[in-house]
């Protein structure tokens, strides 16, 4: 075994070559390709991040819209829920004054007829007592407007003590 | 022992053998990153394209351990250059060896040129027979194997030029980023360490260098004891079959560890470098 250093010379230039090509053809490609691959999964991770954030604060707001929507609607039951109690009220005030008034009127239309039949009657049994006492008497009571006031009066005393 | 094939190029002993698995050891690693990166995507990677990118978290699991990732930000591609470079030179060694044997001196030559290791050695092997011609027995001709292919790691002069790199650019990296604490930590504690700290520097780098050559050597070297074995008849063919599986599973693991530990060194070194003391 012989100890040339021409060889160590051979050798550091052979290596420098490959360096030096390395370096240029390989290497430098290489690394920028894993450079621009570190860069994109941190922008993907950050991206992620970002939506998860957003998703959260989403959700959260949804949340927030349901619980307004809640409440909402249950203030909405109440209301309709004393609207109608109190429609109902008045609704049952307006018939029983409804019914007041129409059973007045029919009340008062009764006394009406009445009187209306007592008032024909009374004229029509006048009449008659005319016609019979007429009759009766002959030509001794005339049936002038003098007389048929007595007899009136007469029967309305008879009337009004019957 | 199998001797590298050198010849004399310009006045420098070139090692053919060393320049062989250098480019074949480039070529892959290159072609493998290439492959991997051909089509790269954000989204949906390739297989070749997901171990890649696993080496570099692993490389920068490396470093983060060693010193903040923003200051060792500059040593990934060093360090994932060093890793592929060392891993697949480490286990270049293993599936197959090419040796030529050359037995005088006139055949010893590749493209017109003389592979000196050889024919120095066969001049040395001849001296030798005709020295000691009284008692050799024997009318053997000398033989010099050339090993043609092996890991690029299993050389020291290869392994030791990696550390050496290693060593001076740490060092330039401590001179320029951290001036004041490089020059004044070799005084530390006490000035007297002086001479320690330089030790301690030399050592480094030549354990770093060392321990990777020694490794994927004895590796090879038993791969070779190994495959001698199979002379020895039925019996020694079989220990030698059953020994080298368990070996090459073994040396893989071997290599795995040894550029794992290389640019793990690598990066202890760089942080030491680049140590501060204002935080304590």
């Amino acid at each position: 075994m012989s100890f040339v250093w021409e060889s160590s010379v051979l050798a550091i230039i052979a290596f420098g070559i490959l360096y030096f090509l390395l370096n240029k053809y390989a290497f430098g490609p290489l690394f920028s390709v894993m450079e621009k691959r570190r860069e994109l999964v941190l922008q993907q991770m950050n991206e992620a991040a970002q939506t998860r954030e957003q998703a959260v604060s989403y959700v959260e707001e949804q949340k927030q819209a349901l619980q307004t929507a809640r409440k909402e609607a249950l203030e909405i039951i109440e209301q309709s829920r004393q609207t109608s109690s109190k429609q109902t009220e008045q609704l049952i005030d307006q018939a029983k004054v409804e019914a007041s008034r129409i059973k007045e009127e029919a009340v008062r239309d009764i006394q009406n007829e009445k009187n209306k039949a007592v008032e024909e009657l009374r004229g029509e049994l006048g009449a008659a007592s005319v016609k019979i006492a007429s009759k009766l008497l002959q030509k001794e009571v005339s049936s002038d407007p003098e007389q048929e006031a007595l007899v009136d009066q007469y029967l309305k005393e008879v009337g009004g003590r019957s | 022992m199998h001797k590298s094939p050198i010849i004399m190029l310009g006045g420098l002993h070139i090692d053919l053998s060393i320049v062989l698995m250098l480019l074949v050891t480039c070529t892959i690693v290159f072609v493998l990153a290439l492959l991997a990166t051909r089509n790269l995507s954000v989204e949906n990677p390739g297989k070749l394209q997901n171990f890649l990118e696993w080496a570099v978290e692993f490389v920068q699991g490396l470093i983060s351990s060693t010193m903040d990732l923003k200051k060792g930000k500059p040593f990934l591609s060093l360090g994932m250059a060093l890793i592929m470079f060392l891993f697949v030179g480490n286990l270049l060694g293993l599936p197959l060896g090419i040796v030529t044997d050359y037995h005088d001196a006139e055949h010893a030559k590749v493209f017109g040129k003389e592979i000196v290791s050889v024919t120095k050695e066969l001049d040395k092997l001849h001296a030798d027979a005709e020295a000691g011609t009284v008692n050799s027995d024997s009318h053997e001709e000398p033989e010099v194997g050339v090993a043609w292919w092996k890991s690029p790691t299993a050389d020291p002069a290869v392994a030791m030029g990696l550390a050496v790199m290693i060593f001076l650019m740490t060092h330039i990296v401590g001179m320029t980023r951290n001036t004041k604490n490089y020059f004044k930590h070799y005084f530390e504690p006490y000035p007297f360490f002086f001479p320690i700290n330089l030790i301690e520097q030399v050592s480094k780098l030549l354990t770093h260098g060392m321990r990777l050559f020694g490794n994927i050597f004895a590796g090879e070297v038993l791969i070779s004891v190994i495959l001698k074995l199979a002379a020895l008849g039925v019996g020694g063919w079989i220990a030698s079959v059953l020994g080298l599986i368990v070996w090459q599973g073994f040396s893989i693991f071997i290599g795995t560890i040894q550029a794992f530990i290389f640019v793990m060194l690598t990066m202890v070194y760089f942080s030491q470098m680049l140590e501060t003391h204002d935080e304590h």
